[in-house]
C-alpha cells in the first residue's frame, strides 16, 4: 500500500523528467555528439567508472544514514533551530508577500521536476563529450556534496521554516498544496536535515559546471543558471529552508566544484593505469 | 573613606578590578573592595525561558500555540525561545530527562479522573515517565488525590471538584482546550465506522468488510509503531491504542463503561469496612485463551503483570524500578490472589471508580518477560535497572506476543506495521457477545501528514486515517459518498506544562501569570478553526464545578487582554506585583 | 608484463569485496546503534550533590559544627555534600543577596513577633535581595495566612498564627533547629542595671546606671563589621548589635515585647491608620531638625531606595516587611503625620520600629551606585552600598570616630530628648561609648576580666561558657533569645522546591542531640521559628520534634528507615546513592 503511493509519484515524476530530458538532449547535445557517444561509450564508461562507483557508494551510504542518522545525531548533534531563527528572523517570509498561485505552481514544479531534471541532464550532456573529465568532475562534485552534506546532517539538528512558522507559510507550503511530494522527499531526507540545503548546493554545482563548460554547451548555460537560481529560491519560497541553509548550500557547491577540480586529473584512472603499465617494462629493462 | 567615583565603567570585569586592587594599583582600601563586591554581586540575569514542543510535522497546532506563547512572553520582557524536538525526543526530554522550563503538548488523559493521580502526586515527582513530569509536590493536594482515589459516587465528585479548584489556582499545568478528533474513512470497503471509538479495540472489531476485502489499510502519521511495540515505553507510545490490539486487558473501556474482555466475569465492589482494602474484585478469566505463541493465558500471567508493573526488575535489582507508564493503574492494586488457573481476587487501594483503570492494563505473557529479565540480570555483575530507562523498557519488543485479537505479522521501519487476525481469539467464539474482527489483515501505513492522508483515502489508497487530522487540513476532506468524515470530542487536552522543580516555575505566581498570557478562546478560533473546546480544567464538563466552567475566559487565570491581543501593560504590572523586577530596558530579570 | 596483465583483474575483485564489506559494516552500524542504546542505559542520573554555605569556625563555631553534623547525616542517606565556608559578609551576601546556595546553615535573627515570618516567607519577596524571603519560597496558602495574621489582632490573630505555624511546620521552607542561649560577660563594679533591658537593644545600654566617676562604657565586640560599615540598610554588615539603634532613633522602641513611644511622643491607632506625633525640637547630629518629612521620607526609601513610584523598585535588603505594611503617609505639619497601614494594631506598631533617616543626607543616595571601572547591577543604589560613615542620626549617641577592625567610638548626643527633664525615658549613661573589636570570645572575656572592657557586647559562643569563671566583679548575663539556628533551603533549585524532600531532610536532624552536643546544652531545640509564647501546643517541643520527628534516637540516624522514607516519597536510589535530576 505504501509502495503504491511512492511508485505512483515516482512514475509521474519520471515520466515528466524523461520527457524534458529527451527534449533537452535533442536541443543542446546535438546529433554529432550523440553519434560519437554511441561509438565510444565503452572506453568512456571505463574512464568514468571509478567516479561513478564512488557516487553510488555515497548515495547508498546516504540511504543507510537515513535510518541510522537520527540515532547518531541524537548523540553528537547540536540543536540549531532556534539559533537559525534568531539569526535570520523571518526573512523567508518576504516570499510570502509576493506569493501568487502561479508562483507557487512554478516553484513547486521547479522543486521536484526542475531539480530532478537539472541533476540528470548534465550527466547525459557531459557523458556525450569526448573528454570525460567534465563528466568525472560532475560525478565527483555530486559525491562531495553528498558526503559533506551528510556530515552536517549528523552534526546539525534543525527544523526548517515550515515546521517553525507553519501559520505564516500556509499559502505556499509545498506539502499542504501538493502533499504527494512528501512521499518522495521523505525517501531521501529527514525533516531535521535542513542545513545545508542540498537542493541548492547540487543545483548550484550544476550551474557552476554549466559556466565552466559553456564553450561546449553555450545554450545550456543560461538555462542552467535560471533553473539553479529557481531551485534555490524555491526552497525558501516553499518554506523548506532558511536563507542560512541556502547560503551554506552555495558555499558547499563552490567548495565541491573546486575540490573536484583538484581531485580529478586530466587523465582518468584507466588512462593512468595504461601509462603506468607502459612505463613499467622500461624500468625492468633498466634493471 | 568613599571610593572617588569616576564615570561608570563599561563592563570591566569585577575580577579585573579586584585583581588590580590586589596588586595595590587601583583601590587603596579594603572598604572599596567591599563596595565593589556589594555593588557588583547583585548581578541578575535576564529571565530566559525555553518552550519545548514538537515541529509542525509532529503537531501543527502545538507549534502555533507555542509560538503565540513565545511572542507574548517576549512582549512582557522574557527572553523566550522554542526548543523544537521530534515527537519521541520531545517525550524523552519532558518525561525522562525532565530537562525543560515549560512545554506545549497534548495530554493523553484517561477515561477516569484518576489519571490525575499519577500526573500530579508528589511521590512520582522524581520518576521517569508519564507520572508527574511537572515535579509538582503539594502536600494538601496529595491528600486530595488520595482521597478521590478511595471515594466513590457523590463523595468522589465533591472531592474532584475541590481538586480541580486547587489545580486551577496552583496551575502545575495550564489546560487550554479539548480538540475534536477528526478522521476520514472509506465506506465502500468497510462498514460500521462510528465516530465514537475509532481508535480503540471496539473501533476495529465492529467493522464489516465488503466482499473480497481482506485488508484494512490504515494511515498513521506517527512512525513510532513501525519500529517499537513495547507497552512500557513512555516516549514511543501515545495513547497505546495499537498495543490494545495486540494485547488483551481484563476489561476494556467502551463508551465510558467497563466491559469485561479477557475476563469473562468481573465483580468489582467496595470492600467491607473491616477490610484493609478499599475495593475488591473477583475475576474469572475466559477459558482456553492463548497467547500468540500458543501458550495458554492463565491467572498467573495476570498476577505477573501487576507485579511487573510495580517493579519491572521483579525485585532482582537493588532498588525497585517502576515502569514509565501504567504507574497509576498499577498502584491502585494492592494484592493479587491467584486461586486457580482462571480465578483471581484483587484487592485495591482505590474505590470502585478509580479501580476500573487498573483493569485496563495489557496482560503480558509471564514466560516471555521473565526470560527477558533473567537474561538481562545475568549479563551484568551488579544489576541496576534504572527506573524508566533500562533495557527492558527501551527495547523495541518486535515481534510483540500478546493475546489480543490481532497478532504481529510484519513491519518495516518508517513504512508500515502489519497485523493479522488472531484466529484463536475469544472474540471469534460464538458464545462470546463481543464484536469479532472482520478483516484478515490490518496494515498501518506511515504517512507524513494530515493533508496527504486525506488525499490517499480519497484516492482509495487507504481506508482510514487513525491519527487525528489536524484542523488546517480539514478543508480538504472531500464531499464524496464513499468517504465518511468522522468527528468526536476528545478527552485528550492541549496544555502548557511547567517544570515546578526549579525557578521560575517553582513559584505558583509565575505559573499563573504565564497561564494568563494565552487566550484559549482565541486559540480555538484562530489555530483550531473552531474545532476545539476551550477549557479551564483537564476533565470533561460533568466533573467541572460551576465556578470553573468556561464562560468566555478562564475563571482562575483570565487572559490579560481580549481576543488574542495581549494587554502588555497589565501583564507587566502583574509580574511586578508578584515581585519580579524589570530593568530600564523593559527586560524581566530573575 | 605479468603484473600489467594481472593488475586489472585483481582490481574488480577487491573492489567488490570492499563494497560488500562496507555494506555489512553499515548495516551492522545502524542496527548496532540501536542495540547499544537498548543495552546501555541512557545518561545516568547523577548522585544528588549539594553545597552547604556557612561561616567558618572563626565566624561561628557552632554554625560550622552544625553544618558538619548535617553534612554527615545527608551523606549517610546517599547525598554528596560539600561545605562552602564564607566570611561573615560573604556568607550573608551569598545567601541574602545573590541567592547562590543550595543549603545554608546559620543564625536567623527571628523576632519577638511572628510578623517577621511575613518578610521571611511571603512569595512576593522571593526575587528580592535581602532578608526578605532568601529561600525563594512560594506557597499561596502560606501567603494568605501571612497576610491574614498581619491584619488581625488579639485572639483572632493568635488563631491565624497557630494555623500559619502548623502549615509552615508541614512545609519546612527552612528547618528551625534550636535557640541558643544568649550569654554575655559583664563587669558589675562599674555599671548597674545589666539586664534591665535586653543588651541587644538600645534600652539595654540606656538603662545602665554608671557608678561614680564612670564616664566611659567599653565593650569587647567579637565582630568587626560595625567598625567597617554603619549603614542600617546593608544586610551583610548588620548582625545582632545595638549600636545603630543608639545612633538612629525610631518612632517607637521595643521593651520586653511591648512597643513604647520613643521618637514619637505618642500615637493613636484607628482601623489601619496611625496618627503619630513627634516630639518637639528633636535634632539630628548635624543640628538639622527632625521633621515629619524625614519620617515620611524614611518609609518611602525603605520601600524603594530609588525613590521612584513605579518602574522597577529597588527595595532595601532590610526592613522590607515592616515598611511594606505602610500604604500611604500624610504629613500634616512639622510634627504630625498619618500613616495608613494594611495591618492590625500589633503589626502597625511594629512598623514604627524602623530607624528614622535624615532626608537631607539620604536623598542624594537614591541613585545608582557607581564604582570606578565596573558595571553595576541594575537597582543597586548608593543607599544600599554606602558604608555611611559618619552616620547622621538623631539617637542618644553620635558617631565620634572609628578605626576599621579596631574600634568604633560613639559619644553622647547632648541634645537628645532623653536628656530632657520632662521625658521619662532612660538617658545615655556615659559620655563615651567605645566598641572595641576583638574577634575571639575567649580574649573578649579576658578583656572584661582585666577591666579593659565592661561587657562582651556580642553573645558568647557556647563553647566558652563552661570555662568562664566569674569573680566578684564580673557576672554572666543571660538574656532571652529569639535568634535561632536553621537549615535554609534554596527553594528555587531542584529538589528543594519539593516539600517532601525538605521534610525528610528535617527528619535527619536530631535537634535535641544537637542542642546537647554542638551547643553544650546551652540551646533549646525548637520546632517553630517563633518564641515560645507564640508556639501552639501541638508544636511545642516535647522531647522530640512533633512535626518532623528524628529517624533514630540519641543522635544515631536510623539510615535504613530514612532511606525507606526517601524511597516512599518517590526519590530513587542507585548504587546506594540518592539520585535526583536537578
Amino acid at each position: 500500500m505504501y509502495a503504491e503511493v511512492l511508485t505512483q509519484v515516482l512514475t509521474q515524476v519520471a515520466a515528466v523528467v524523461a520527457f524534458l530530458l529527451v527534449v533537452s538532449v535533442a536541443a543542446f547535445v546535438g546529433r554529432e555528439r550523440l553519434v560519437a557517444t554511441v561509438r565510444e561509450w565503452r572506453p568512456r564508461v571505463r574512464a568514468s567508472a571509478p567516479a561513478f562507483a564512488v557516487l553510488l557508494v555515497v548515495l547508498w551510504l546516504n540511504r543507510v544514514m537515513r535510518q541510522a542518522g537520527p540515532g547518531i545525531s541524537e548523540r553528537i548533534g547540536v540543536h540549531m533551530t532556534e539559533t537559525f531563527y534568531d539569526l535570520e528572523g523571518e526573512f523567508v517570509l518576504v516570499f510570502q508577500s509576493i506569493a501568487t498561485g502561479e508562483l507557487t505552481a512554478y516553484f513547486s514544479f521547479i522543486y521536484v521536476y526542475g531539480y530532478a531534471f537539472l541533476l540528470i541532464f548534465p550527466g547525459i550532456a557531459y557523458f556525450a563529450l569526448s573528454d570525460t573529465r567534465a563528466f568525472r568532475r560532475l560525478l565527483t562534485a555530486y559525491s562531495l556534496n553528498y558526503v559533506i552534506g551528510l556530515a552536517f546532517y549528523l552534526l546539525v539538528i534543525a527544523y526548517g521554516p515550515r515546521n517553525v512558522m507553519p501559520e505564516e507559510l500556509t499559502v505556499t507550503m509545498l506539502y499542504d498544496n501538493s502533499p504527494e511530494y512528501q512521499h518522495l522527499t521523505r525517501e531521501v531526507n529527514r525533516n531535521t536535515n535542513v542545513f545545508p540545503s542540498l537542493h541548492t548546493s547540487l543545483a548550484a554545482t550544476v550551474g557552476i559546471f554549466a559556466y565552466e563548460t559553456r564553450s561546449s554547451y553555450p545554450k545550456w548555460f543560461p538555462i542552467a543558471v535560471v533553473l539553479a537560481v529557481s531551485v534555490a529560491l524555491s526552497t525558501m519560497y516553499l518554506g523548506i529552508h532558511w536563507a542560512i541553509d541556502v547560503v551554506a548550500g552555495l558555499a558547499l557547491a563552490v567548495g565541491s566544484v573546486w575540490l573536484s577540480n583538484v581531485l580529478v586529473g586530466r587523465r582518468s584512472i584507466a588512462e593512468l593505469r595504461r601509462d603506468v603499465a607502459r612505463r613499467l617494462p622500461d624500468r625492468d629493462d633498466r634493471e | 573613606m568613599n571610593c572617588d567615583s569616576t564615570d561608570p565603567g563599561d563592563g570591566v570585569s569585577r575580577r579585573a578590578v579586584l585583581a588590580a586592587g590586589a596588586t595595590g594599583l587601583v583601590l587603596p582600601t579594603s572598604g572599596c573592595v567591599d563596595r565593589v563586591e556589594s555593588a557588583v554581586d547583585q548581578e541578575m540575569d535576564r529571565l530566559a525561558l525555553s518552550i519545548t514542543t514538537v515541529p509542525a510535522d509532529g503537531d501543527r497546532e502545538a507549534v502555533r500555540i507555542a509560538r503565540e506563547l513565545e511572542a507574548n512572553l517576549e512582549d512582557v520582557g522574557v527572553d523566550a525561545s522554542i526548543d523544537m524536538r521530534s515527537r519521541s525526543e520531545f517525550l524523552e526530554t519532558i518525561l525522562i530527562d525532565r530537562d525543560f522550563d515549560l512545554y506545549v503538548g497534548r495530554h493523553p488523559a484517561g477515561f477516569d479522573p484518576d489519571f490525575l493521580y499519577e500526573a500530579l502526586h508528589s511521590a512520582y515527582a522524581n520518576e521517569a515517565g508519564w507520572q508527574n513530569p511537572f515535579g509538582f509536590a503539594n502536600i494538601p493536594f496529595d491528600d486530595a488525590l488520595e482521597a478521590q482515589r478511595r471515594a466513590d459516587g457523590d463523595e468522589r465528585e465533591a472531592i474532584v471538584a475541590d481538586l480541580l479548584e486547587t489545580l486551577a489556582e496552583e496551575k502545575p499545568f495550564d489546560p487550554i482546550c479539548f480538540p475534536e478528533e477528526h478522521r476520514v474513512a472509506r465506506t465502500d470497503r468497510f462498514e460500521g465506522w462510528s465516530a465514537d471509538h475509532p481508535e480503540s479495540r471496539h473501533g476495529y472489531l465492529g467493522l464489516e468488510p465488503a466482499e473480497n476485502v481482506d485488508r484494512l489499510r490504515v494511515l498513521v502519521t506517527d512512525s513510532r509503531i513501525s519500529r517499537n511495540l513495547n507497552p512500557l515505553s513512555a516516549t514511543l507510545r501515545e495513547r497505546g491504542s495499537t498495543i490494545d490490539l495486540v494485547y488483551d486487558s481484563l476489561a476494556t473501556e467502551h463508551d465510558g463503561e467497563l466491559v469485561p474482555w479477557l475476563a469473562e466475569d468481573v465483580t468489582l465492589e467496595r470492600a467491607d469496612a473491616d477490610d484493609d482494602h478499599v475495593a475488591r474484585a473477583r475475576i474469572t478469566l475466559r477459558e482456553d485463551c492463548r497467547f500468540h505463541d500458543d501458550e495458554p493465558v492463565r491467572a498467573e500471567d495476570v498476577a505477573f503483570t501487576y507485579r511487573f508493573l510495580e517493579d519491572t526488575s521483579l525485585g532482582r535489582a537493588e532498588f525497585e524500578s517502576p515502569p514509565p507508564r501504567y504507574r497509576g493503574h498499577a498502584t491502585a492494586v494492592d494484592t493479587v490472589d491467584v486461586e486457580d488457573d482462571r480465578e483471581l481476587r484483587l484487592g485495591f487501594a482505590a474505590g470502585v471508580e478509580a479501580a476500573r483503570r487498573a483493569l485496563t492494563v495489557p496482560i503480558l505473557p509471564a514466560h516471555r518477560w521473565r526470560d527477558q529479565i533473567r537474561s538481562r540480570a545475568e549479563d551484568t555483575t551488579s544489576f541496576t535497572a534504572t527506573q524508566g530507562e533500562w533495557g527492558l523498557v527501551t527495547m523495541d519488543n518486535v515481534p510483540p506476543v500478546g493475546s489480543g485479537p490481532f497478532r504481529f505479522e510484519s513491519n518495516s521501519e518508517r513504512e508500515h506495521l502489519t497485523l493479522e487476525r488472531f484466529d484463536d481469539h475469544f472474540t471469534r467464539r460464538e458464545d462470546v457477545d463481543l464484536p469479532a474482527v472482520g478483516v484478515e489483515q490490518l496494515q498501518f501505513g506511515i504517512d507524513p501528514g494530515s493533508a496527504s492522508s486525506i488525499e490517499r483515502v480519497a484516492n482509495d489508497g487507504a481506508d482510514f486515517t487513525a491519527s487525528m487530522l489536524e484542523a488546517h487540513a480539514l478543508d480538504s476532506v472531500p464531499d464524496e459518498p464513499d468517504v465518511d468524515h468522522l468527528a468526536a470530542p476528545s478527552r485528550t487536552f492541549y496544555h502548557v506544562g511547567y517544570n515546578t522543580r526549579a525557578e521560575p516555575f517553582s513559584n505558583p505566581h509565575a505559573r499563573r501569570i504565564v497561564s494568563r498570557l494565552l487566550d484559549p478562546s482565541w486559540i480555538v478560533d484562530a489555530i483550531f478553526d473552531g474545532h476545539a473546546t476551550p477549557t479551564a480544567a483537564p476533565l470533561p464538563e460533568e466533573w467541572v464545578p460551576d465556578e470553573l466552567g468556561w464562560d468566555g475566559q478562564d475563571p482562575a487565570t483570565p487572559f490579560f487582554g481580549s481576543d488574542g491581543d495581549l494587554d502588555v501593560e497589565t501583564a507587566r504590572a502583574a509580574l511586578e506585583s508578584a515581585g519580579y523586577q524589570y530593568d530600564d530596558q523593559g527586560r524581566l530579570r530573575l | 608484463m605479468t603484473e600489467a596483465d594481472t593488475a586489472p583483474t585483481d582490481r574488480p575483485r577487491s573492489r567488490r569485496s570492499v563494497l560488500a564489506g562496507a555494506a555489512g559494516l553499515a548495516v551492522a552500524t545502524s542496527g548496532c546503534v540501536r542495540q547499544v542504546r537498548t543495552v546501555v542505559n541512557r545518561e545516568d542520573v547523577d548522585q544528588l550533590s549539594v553545597t552547604i554555605v556557612t561561616r567558618p569556625a572563626d565566624g561561628d563555631r557552632e554554625g560550622i559544627r552544625l553544618a558538619r553534623a548535617i553534612a554527615d547525616v545527608l551523606e549517610a542517606v546517599g547525598v554528596d555534600v560539600a561545605i562552602d565556608m564564607r566570611s561573615n559578609e560573604e556568607y550573608l551576601r551569598a545567601v541574602l543577596i545573590n541567592h547562590e546556595f543550595d543549603l545554608s546553615v546559620g543564625v536567623h535573627p527571628g523576632g519577638t513577633d511572628p510578623d517577621v515570618l511575613y518578610e521571611a516567607l511571603h512569595s512576593r519577596y522571593a526575587e528580592e535581595s535581602g532578608w526578605q524571603n532568601p529561600f525563594g519560597y512560594a506557597n499561596m496558602q502560606v501567603d494568605e495566612l501571612l497576610e491574614d495574621q498581619r491584619r488581625a489582632d488579639g485572639d483572632e490573630r493568635e488563631a491565624i498564627v497557630a494555623d500559619l505555624l502548623e502549615t509552615v511546620a508541614r512545609e519546612q521552607p527552612f528547618v528551625p533547629i534550636c535557640v541558643p542561649e544568649e550569654h554575655r560577660f559583664v563587669r558589675t563594679d562599674r555599671f548597674d542595671g545589666w539586664g534591665e533591658a535586653h543588651p541587644a537593644t538600645r534600652l539595654g545600654y540606656l538603662e545602665l546606671e554608671p557608678g561614680s566617676d564612670v564616664e566611659r562604657l567599653r565593650t569587647a565586640h567579637t565582630d568587626a563589621r560595625p567598625s567597617e560599615n554603619l549603614n542600617p540598610l546593608t544586610a551583610e554588615y548588620r548582625d545582632d548589635e545595638p549600636f545603630l539603634e543608639l545612633v538612629y532613633d525610631s518612632l517607637a522602641t521595643e521593651r520586653d515585647g511591648e512597643i513604647e513611644p520613643w521618637l514619637a511622643e505618642d500615637w493613636t491607632y484607628d482601623d489601619g491608620t496611625l496618627r503619630v506625633r513627634l516630639r518637639e525640637d528633636c535634632r539630628f547630629h548635624d543640628d538639622e531638625p527632625v521633621r515629619a518629612e524625614d519620617v515620611a521620607f524614611t518609609y518611602r526609601l525603605l520601600q524603594d531606595t530609588e525613590l521612584e513610584d513605579e518602574e522597577g523598585t529597588s527595595p532595601p535588603p532590610r526592613y522590607r516587611g515592616l515598611a511594606a505594611a505602610v500604604d500611604a503617609i500624610d504629613v500634616d505639619d512639622e510634627l504630625e503625620l498619618e500613616l495608613e497601614l494594611d495591618a492590625g494594631e500589633a503589626v502597625a506598631e511594629r512598623a514604627l520600629t524602623v530607624p528614622i533617616l535624615p532626608e537631607h543626607v539620604w536623598t542624594e543616595r537614591a541613585e545608582s551606585a557607581t564604582v570606578p571601572g565596573v558595571r553595576v547591577a541594575q537597582g543597586t543604589t548608593e543607599a544600599i552600598t554606602t558604608d555611611n560613615v559618619p552616620p547622621i542620626g538623631s539617637g542618644p549617641f553620635r558617631f565620634e570616630s572609628r578605626t576599621e577592625r579596631e574600634h568604633l567610638t560613639l559619644e553622647r548626643f547632648d541634645d537628645h530628648f532623653t536628656r530632657r527633664e520632662d521625658v521619662a525615658l532612660p538617658e545615655p549613661p556615659v559620655e563615651e561609648f567605645r566598641v572595641g573589636i576583638d574577634p575571639r570570645s575567649t580574649s573578649a572575656i579576658e578583656l572584661v576580666t582585666g577591666d579593659d572592657a565592661d561587657v562582651t557586647s556580642a553573645p558568647l559562643e557556647t563553647y566558652v561558657l563552661d570555662d568562664v569563671e566569674p569573680d566578684p566583679e564580673t557576672a554572666i548575663l543571660e538574656s532571652p533569645s529569639w535568634r535561632f539556628y536553621h537549615l535554609g533551603f534554596n527553594a528555587r533549585r531542584a529538589p528543594f522546591a519539593n516539600p517532601r524532600f525538605r521534610r525528610l531532610v528535617a527528619r535527619l536532624i536530631d535537634k535535641a542531640w544537637i542542642a546537647e552536643d554542638v551547643f553544650d546544652g546551652y540551646a533549646a531545640p525548637t520546632a517553630t521559628p517563633v518564641t515560645e509564647e507564640w508556639t501552639p501546643a501541638e508544636l511545642a517541643w516535647d522531647g522530640q520534634d512533633p512535626a518532623t520527628p528524628f529517624f533514630g534516637t540519641d543522635g544515631d540516624l536510623d539510615v535504613a528507615a530514612a532511606v525507606d522514607a526517601f524511597e516512599d516519597a518517590g526519590f530513587n536510589y542507585d548504587d546506594g546513592t540518592l539520585r535526583v535530576r536537578r
